[in-house]
């Protein structure tokens, strides 16, 4: 009995890393692209482009690089495409990114629906596709009681995406690119002056952002079993990653941090009724909450953070000053 | 040779115009080689796309009516949206605000439409929506100019939140819930059509035309002058354009975002009145994406009410047009009109540069000016 319920604790926890660690990618991925100066709200659509694309090349070749790798080429090209319309082509960014996110939905009901017609791949007739999104323990951490299981013992788009966010950290805080990067996002016109190639420095970094994000819409697309239905795979997600990244400070480290947060709630609503039954005395309560309210509650915290940090006007604030602004060198 | 871009102050008008059809035209030519793909006749598809499939038709008033109930929020929101972008305040709010609205105007048709006369009934709906929205739009406007809270992603919360609320009603059954239908075991929204709703005009033959397309269009000539003949419209222009200049002349810069904002807010209100009174009913996708579209509609009319209503007329029916054509061609998903919305916005978006720039050939300083 004592068993049962620890066991569904680690499910909890399990959970919250299995079916949130996508937020992160888009998190990481608009983190980069917003370091830059550019606000893609072009998020939804760009993870919805890279899962279909990911999910279907990545089964007919039978390998989950495949499909990870398709899913990043993908969402860069989105992200190119967002690149000449706003740095080169000077288009207004927050109409840009809406667009985007219409036209990746569009795409992704498209293919899959023209795809579902005629025959659609399933997920468990591949075996690379299967055992490459399997568990894979760490030895060793993966032993520890209750934490374990629910922490160290992921299939590999959670190491990687962890991997990810740390490396984006380290690469933005600690390289010399990343403080070039940085300081384009700030101040474009200085950045420029001392000899940064500001065009080129966007193009690359959006494409990078959006290819990260694509990934993590291939991992919604598996962790879907790769059941294509009415509802998208991404299903606001690309959202709440928007909201993430306010939460997290466009800091990459603390997005895990927020993602567990986010995702915490997220898991609630979903399995806040069997924690209520496994622990009735102190947890009966969950069973009442409105599942609304877990889903709201992202874009309640992020409307306070944005609220409070404006309020305080905080010198740490690591939202980039020309955010949104597009940059051109005559109007220096 | 390298070149450079430079800005062009003023583009002539039939520049504009070719290079907008040309985009349009680009985008309609990339559809049909998807088309053509799928193994389907293009010309005949966008036929009954553009035609709605009212030609022999029928029911074709029918099929126009219902065009209509998709053109007039899309229509009304563009328009509202148009005031707050001219401000370069960035409402992409739209869809909460329409939400609010919305509940709103089926809270009065519930609450009083049983005991009020109709036309009351509908005014107040009206009313109600205008407030509630209007002032989920003016919070934000006011964390803006007190403490310089980003707009853009602060509507975007909102309209999650606003989105939670609207499911919260429609999943939720309880004795309080008047919204949900008494009579079902599962939760479905309950409808107040018979209670109340927007009477129709009979004109040609069984054709009715419905009074908020007339409303929406007195509320287009309407906001058309306050924009360009009134002192109101003169600040927004002033403010979007420079704050500092509007400061400089003496303006209240905070009292005339709050104001037009809350007006913003507030049309976006009666849109959602209208479409809630038409259709007797809410349902989570009441805002059927006006919020989304109407940003883009706003934009690519650059703010110009005449030209929003040409191009929403346009948009809904694409939208519109599409549902009916996949009825007919099996193989062509519906979603065809969003990637064509999205194919057609993003040529406009590269011919608007056009527009707005020149790409001229560097002149290499030593060789063309020093020697010559």
């Amino acid at each position: 009995m004592e068993m049962d319920k620890l066991g569904v604790v680690t499910t909890f926890i399990h959970n919250i890393v299995v079916y949130n660690i996508p937020l992160l990618y888009g998190t990481v991925g608009e983190i980069v692209v917003e370091k830059s100066g550019s606000l893609n709200l072009g998020v939804e659509g760009i993870m919805a482009v890279g899962a279909i694309f990911g999910y279907i090349i990545g089964c007919y070749a039978n390998s989950i690089a495949v499909g990870i790798l398709t899913a990043f080429a993908f969402g860069a090209l989105c992200g190119l495409l967002f690149a000449v319309l706003t740095v080169s082509l000077q288009a207004n960014q927050n109409i840009t990114g809406l667009t985007l996110t219409t036209f990746g939905l569009g795409v992704y009901f498209f293919v899959g629906n023209g795809l579902k017609a005629v025959a659609w791949p399933a997920m468990n007739d591949y075996s690379g596709i299967k055992n490459g999104f399997a568990d894979i323990a760490i030895p060793g951490l993966s032993q520890i009681p209750v934490l374990g299981r629910g922490l160290f013992s992921h299939n590999v788009l959670v190491y990687l995406g962890v991997t990810i966010a740390l490396v984006m950290w380290w690469y933005l805080n600690r390289t010399a690119p990343g403080l070039r990067l940085r300081s384009v996002g700030e101040n474009p016109g200085a950045a420029d002056s001392v000899g940064i190639n500001v065009k080129r420095y966007k193009y690359i970094h959006i494409c990078l952002g959006c290819g990260i994000m694509g990934i993590g819409g291939y991992y919604m697309g598996l962790n879907m079993s790769g059941s294509f239905n009415s509802s998208c795979w991404i299903n606001g997600y690309g959202w709440i990653a928007v909201a993430l990244v306010i939460f997290a400070n466009w800091n990459p480290a603390l997005a895990i941090l927020g993602t567990f947060v986010f995702g915490f709630f997220n898991t609630l609503r979903v399995s806040g009724s069997s924690l209520a039954a496994a622990f009735p005395g102190p947890l009966g309560w969950l069973a009442a909450i409105p599942t609304q309210l877990y889903q709201a509650l992202p874009f309640i915290i992020t409307a306070i953070v944005l609220v409070v940090t404006s309020v305080r006007k905080r010198e740490d604030s690591g939202l980039p000053a020309a955010l949104g602004l597009n940059y051109f060198r005559e109007e220096r | 040779m390298r070149f450079h871009v430079v800005k062009r102050d003023n583009c002539p008008l039939w520049k504009k115009l070719c290079l907008y059809v040309l985009a349009v035209a680009a985008a309609l030519g990339l559809g049909a080689l998807v088309l053509l793909a799928l193994g389907v006749d293009p010309v005949s598809y966008y036929y009954r796309m553009f035609t709605m499939g009212m030609v022999g038709n029928k029911i074709a008033y029918k099929t126009f009516e219902n065009y209509l109930k998709v053109f007039v929020p899309l229509a009304l929101t563009s328009v509202a949206l148009s005031l707050a972008f001219k401000m370069r305040f960035w409402n992409i709010g739209g869809e909460g605000q329409f939400i609010l609205g919305a509940i709103a105007a089926a809270t009065v048709a519930f609450k009083l439409g049983p005991v009020l006369p109709g036309a009351v009934t509908l005014l107040l709906m009206c009313l109600a929506a205008m407030l509630l929205a209007g002032l989920y739009g003016a919070f934000v406007a006011v964390l803006k100019v007190k403490f310089g809270t980003n707009e853009t992603l602060m509507t975007l919360m909102l309209n999650y939140i606003a989105l939670y609320i609207l499911t919260f009603l429609g999943e939720t059954k309880a004795d309080w819930n008047f919204y949900l239908d008494p009579n079902s075991v599962r939760p479905i929204f309950a409808s107040f059509s018979d209670i109340v709703t927007f009477p129709k005009i009979p004109l040609v033959g069984k054709f009715g035309l419905n009074v908020c397309v007339i409303f929406t269009l007195v509320i287009g000539v309407l906001v058309f002058v306050y924009l360009k003949y009134t002192k109101q419209g003169y600040e927004i222009a002033v403010v979007g354009d420079s704050v500092g200049t509007a400061h400089y002349a003496g303006m209240k810069v905070n009292a005339i975002v709050l104001r037009t904002v809350f007006l913003s807010a507030c049309l976006i209100g009666l849109a959602a009145a209208f479409k809630v009174g038409t259709a007797g009913i809410l349902s989570t996708a009441i805002t059927d994406d006006v919020g989304w579209t109407g940003i883009i509609v706003a934009w690519l009319s650059q703010m110009n009410t005449a030209i929003i209503f040409l191009v929403s007329a346009l948009i809904s029916m694409l939208r519109y047009g599409s549902t009916v054509a996949a009825a007919t061609f099996s193989q062509v998903d519906s979603s065809f009109a969003n990637m064509l919305q999205g194919a057609i916005l993003f040529l406009v978006l590269a011919a608007d540069f056009y527009t707005r720039f020149r790409v001229v050939p560097v002149q290499k300083g030593g060789k063309t000016n020093g020697n010559g």
